[in-house]
Order: C-alpha cells, then structure tokens, then sequence
C-alpha cells in the first residue's frame, strides 16, 4: 500500500514537473512571438498568473519527488513564497497601469479583449488568436474613463459601452462572426429594412434611416449618425453620444437578394452605465 | 536524479525571474496597431467600411525610423517630433497639400513641399474658392507644432505644378514654383523670404518656358534652376548671382564622351571653395545603368562649369 502511494505520488510528482517546464516554455514562446510578431497575451495578467503557475507546481514537485533536509524545504518555500508575492504585487501593480477588460463569449469561442492606459486614456482593441494571445486591432476613437461595460448580445456580438473622459456615453461593438456567407460585405441597416418589434419598442429601417420608438416616443437615426461594426452591428448616435446598439442575433439570414423573405430576429440594447437589457425584436413586415 | 532535478528547478526559477524582467519592460504600453496588419479570420472591419463611415485609426509614422516624421492617416495631417510618441495635427486639410498637376497616390506628402525639422514645419499648399482665385499658402510651427502661422505667398496662380520650399538658415528661405502648363510649357517663378517665412517677395522670372526639374539656393544670393524634363539634350541651368533679380545661362563645358550623356543639373551645393552639382542622365540615360552622373564644377560661383568626374550610383557625389 506505501509503495502504492508512493508510486503514486512520484507521478504526481513527475507531471508537475512537466507541467512547470511547460508552462516556462509557453512563457519562452510568449516572449519570442511578442517579440516578432508584437502579439501579447489577451490578458496581461495572464504572465504572471502562468508564472505563478509554474513555480507553485515546480515546488510542489520538487517536494514530492526529492527528499530535503527541512533547513532546505524552508528555503526553498520561502523563495517561492517571496517569488509569488512579487509577482502578484506586479500582477495588480500593471493592471493599474494597464487596465484589462477581457470577456469570453458565451460559447466559450471568443474573446473580447480591451487594453486601457489609464493614464492616457487611450483604449485598443484587442483581437485574440489561438485563445490566449491577442493582437492590437483598433484604437477606441474617444479618450476613455476607465468605465467599461461589456455584453455579449450574440455569441459573436459583444458591445461594450464606456464613459468618454468628457462624459459622454459611447458604444464599441467587437465582432466575431457573419451572418452572411461570410464572403461579401452588406450593410446592417439595408439587411433589416422593414418593421421589428419588440416588448413596447418599436424600430423602423427605411430610406430616411433607423427610427426607434419607445413607449410611444419616436427618435430619427439618420443614416450619416449610424456606425456600422464589422457586418454585425451598427450603433446609433446623436449629437455624437451613443443611444442604441442593434446586432444580428444568430438566426438572421442575409441573403443576396433583396426579395428574398427576412428571417430571423435583431437585438437593441442601451448605451447606459447602467443596467440595461439586450431586448428582442421580431420582424413584422416592410413598411 | 536529485541534481538534474534541482538543477533544472534552478535554471526554470532564474529563468523566469529573467523573463519578468523582459516582460515588466514593456508591459507598461498599451501597443497600438500597425499599418497593414493583416486581419485573420471572420473579420469585416476593414476598408470597406471606410468608404461609408471614415473610422479613426491609430496613427504610425510614415517612416518609423525618423524621429521627426508625419502621417496622413485618416485623411489628416498630422506630425510628431518623438517618433510617433505624441502627434500635432497641422491646421491644412490634407486635399489642399495635393492641389494643382498630381497624380500620386496621396500617400506622402509631395516631395519638397514641406519642411520638417526640429526649428520649423513649413507646409506649400494652394488654396482659393476657384480656379481663377486659387492662391499659394504656407502654414509653418517654429515651436514644433504649438501654433501655426498661415501667410499668402502669391495670389492668384495659376494651377502648380513643380513646388518647393527651403530654408538655409532661420531668415532665409525659398519657394520656386511652376503652373500653367500647355503640353511642354510652363510658367516658373522664385519668391524669398528674408524673415522667416512671414513675408515672401518674387523674383523677376527666369527667361524660359521649359519645363523646370529642380533648383534651390546656395546662399542668399545665388540660386539656381534646372530646366529640361522629358528629353533634356543637356544640362539647361539659369543662375542668379543677385537674389533673383536677374537670370543668367549657365554654361557647361561637357567632354564629348559625355554629350548628350549628362543632361539634367541637380541642385548644386557649396564645396569648400567652389560650387559643385551632379548632372544625371535624365529619365531616359542608359550610359552604364543609368545610374552614374557626371560632377561639374564651378569656380566662379555657377555661371561656367568644368567636368570633373564619373559619380557611381553608391558612392557620394560630395565632400
């Protein structure tokens, strides 16, 4: 039975050693593709939590594998108990400086990832590539407060709202998919010409531009204050604020002809700080 | 067994304390992104979405290795003087820098239209509500972007064609303009500045309609033009000795070897106690590559030049 447990033990103590040598080498590998192809982690804290990692399990391992004199075990934690404290105080020391937002989708596919310097103000989009790495894609156009809101309105759709440093409300949408073929490019706001409905909102997409109606009030969007992200999303401004954001849920068709019938449902969210809703419209017809 | 496991705990332990230290470098900037980068996967953003909503994009130096450099991204122009670190967006909507006879890509500004460097941005554009009231402009920093001062150089021109400004010292400058061209012929003028670009007076014109191809100023006096653009035969080069008011031929005494080799003068250059320029082969020389020029000198300060020799395309033409 001892023998079994310690059998069992020296190949716990084995994979954590592989385990620690792995994670060194993905930080090896991190350094080298930072380097050449100026991809970063999507999440910054992602270094030092991956070297945590490592040195937590090539302790665990070398305790379990090796027998030391006590004197040594307890040097040997307390470089490691230095080592982690040093790099958890970095760990919440660079994301004051760098603050990360980072949300996973719903099926676990993508990641939104947006890097703020805190100091500047300034905010990039991040788009990620094999999951864990992300490469800078787009600077967000206003100064940024620090207060961001992220909402995944699809499975592929992930607006984020924020705070401008001169308080106005703005609209990011970051997006991962097509509802088309995937091929060709079409507008969102031609794509949902018609009538939708939803719960006491009401929205309208003609020639003149969006017009949304709620509880009976109805507020014009034309088309020069309609911004279109990817082939997913268009947010509708006024007086260069944010007001709404409608995606393409997963069920909308768009199809190359315009006679073609429209299926499928569109979402209108807020542009608020505060909570708000995704809300589900239904299509009920062309004007 | 022990060793190599504590040898190898050891070296992953120094290893990664090497990797922090490589890694907290840089980690304190947010990277922006690049021109060009390419976008993988199911990803629409992209320039066809300019057509219809112009987004703002980060900005990137047109050359990444200069300190003092401009872009024209978003249809903008904008300058830095720390390598792209801060960007000062000049007051001259970027149409107006490519006004007159271009067809480039408008992807650099025109080649000696503008001055950049750590005193002075200078900036030669054309501006007017019509064709027939179009004037010359020059907007210029002297205190790397803080304000901007706009003065009319000419007014009106005709549409411009050949452009350029130069300064030789923080009083002196030069613009030498052409317009109005008709097939091979056009108008050509020299204004200067003697107090730093607020005021510009013109010169008289030089005799010629040619089509000019170069020129510029050694010193406040003497300045010179190139003419000769589509088949030059020879090297055709006016020179004042007078701050413009008067335009002379200058004669090259060009050896057989070369005649019809050499034909169209760069702009000289001061050299130690005469003035020397290079003649290249024009656009269509084919004399060993095409590439080498001859070097003329002059000893009595541009207006007669003497062969001196072949300048190989790598090697400097001047000391």
């Amino acid at each position: 039975m001892k023998q079994h447990i310690s059998k069992l033990t020296k190949i716990i103590g084995w994979i954590l050693f592989l385990l620690a040598i792995a994670a060194f080498c993905v930080q090896l590998g991190f350094l080298y593709v930072d380097a050449k192809f100026q991809a970063t982690y999507i999440d910054n804290r992602l270094f030092y939590i991956i070297n945590i990692f490592c040195i937590f399990s090539l302790v665990l391992a070398v305790l379990v594998l090796l027998r030391l004199t006590k004197r040594f075990k307890i040097v040997l934690t307390s470089i490691v108990v230095v080592f982690i404290v040093v790099q958890a105080v970095m760990l919440i020391g660079s994301n004051q400086e760098i603050k990360n937002i980072t949300s996973v989708s719903p099926d676990w596919k993508h990641v939104l990832s947006i890097k703020e310097n805190t100091e500047t103000g300034n905010a990039v989009y991040y788009r990620s590539y094999y999951g864990i790495l992300a490469r800078p894609k787009e600077k967000l156009p206003y100064e940024t407060s620090g207060e961001f809101k992220v909402e995944w309105l699809a499975k592929d759709v992930a607006a984020v709202t924020y705070k401008t440093a001169d308080n106005t409300i703005q609209q990011y949408v970051g997006t991962y998919g097509d509802r088309g073929s995937g091929r060709s490019y079409y507008y969102v706001g031609a794509e949902i010409h018609g009538k939708w409905q939803g719960n006491n909102i009401e929205v309208i997409s003609d020639t003149k531009g969006i017009t949304v109606t709620e509880n009976g009030e109805s507020e014009l969007f034309d088309w020069d204050s309609i911004h279109q992200f990817g082939t997913l999303a268009v947010v509708l401004k006024k007086n260069d604020e944010a007001v709404w954001t409608i995606s393409l849920n997963e069920n909308f068709e768009v199809h190359s002809a315009a006679s073609e019938k429209t299926v499928g449902t569109i979402s209108l969210y807020k542009a608020t700080m505060g909570d708000s809703q995704p809300i589900i419209l239904r299509y009920k017809g062309s004007n | 067994m022990k060793k190599f496991i504590l040898s190898a705990a050891g070296a992953i332990l120094i290893g990664l304390i090497i990797v922090t230290v490589i890694y907290h470098q840089n980690v304190n900037e947010v990277t922006y992104p690049q021109l060009g980068q390419l976008n993988k996967g199911q990803d629409n953003q992209n320039s066809q979405n300019n057509l219809e909503q112009p987004r703002s994009e980060q900005l990137q130096p047109i050359n990444r290795n200069d300190t003092i450099t401009y872009t024209l991204q978003n249809n903008e122009l904008n300058i830095t003087f720390n390598k792209g670190k801060d960007w000062i967006k000049v007051p001259v909507e970027k149409d107006l820098l490519f006004e007159g006879e271009y067809n480039g890509s408008e992807q650099e500004l025109i080649e000696n239209s503008y001055v950049l460097t750590e005193e002075r941005a200078a900036f030669l554009y054309s501006k007017g509500p019509s064709w027939d009231q179009k004037g010359i402009l020059v907007t210029y920093s002297l205190d790397q972007g803080k304000t901007w001062v706009t003065t009319v150089v000419t007014k009106p021109f005709p549409a411009m064609r050949f452009r350029k400004i130069d300064f030789l010292n923080d009083q002196f400058g030069y613009i030498i303009l052409s317009g109005d061209r008709t097939m091979s012929q056009e108008y050509s003028i020299v204004y200067l500045t003697h107090d730093g670009g607020k005021t510009w007076k013109a010169t008289k014109q030089p005799p010629t309609t040619r089509l000019i191809a170069s020129g510029g100023f050694v010193d406040e006096t003497t300045g010179f033009l190139s003419y000769g653009t589509i088949n030059p035969e020879e090297p055709n080069v006016y020179v004042t000795q007078d701050g413009g008011e008067t335009w002379a031929h200058a004669v090259f005494h060009i050896p057989k070897k070369y005649d019809q080799i050499f034909v169209q003068a760069e702009v000289p250059v001061k050299e130690k106690s005469h003035l020397a320029v290079v003649v290249n082969q024009g656009p269509n020389g084919d004399y060993a590559g095409g590439e080498v020029k001859g070097k003329f000198i002059s000893e009595d300060n541009g207006k007669t030049w003497e062969f001196s020799k072949e300048v190989q395309p790598n090697e400097t033409a001047y000391q």
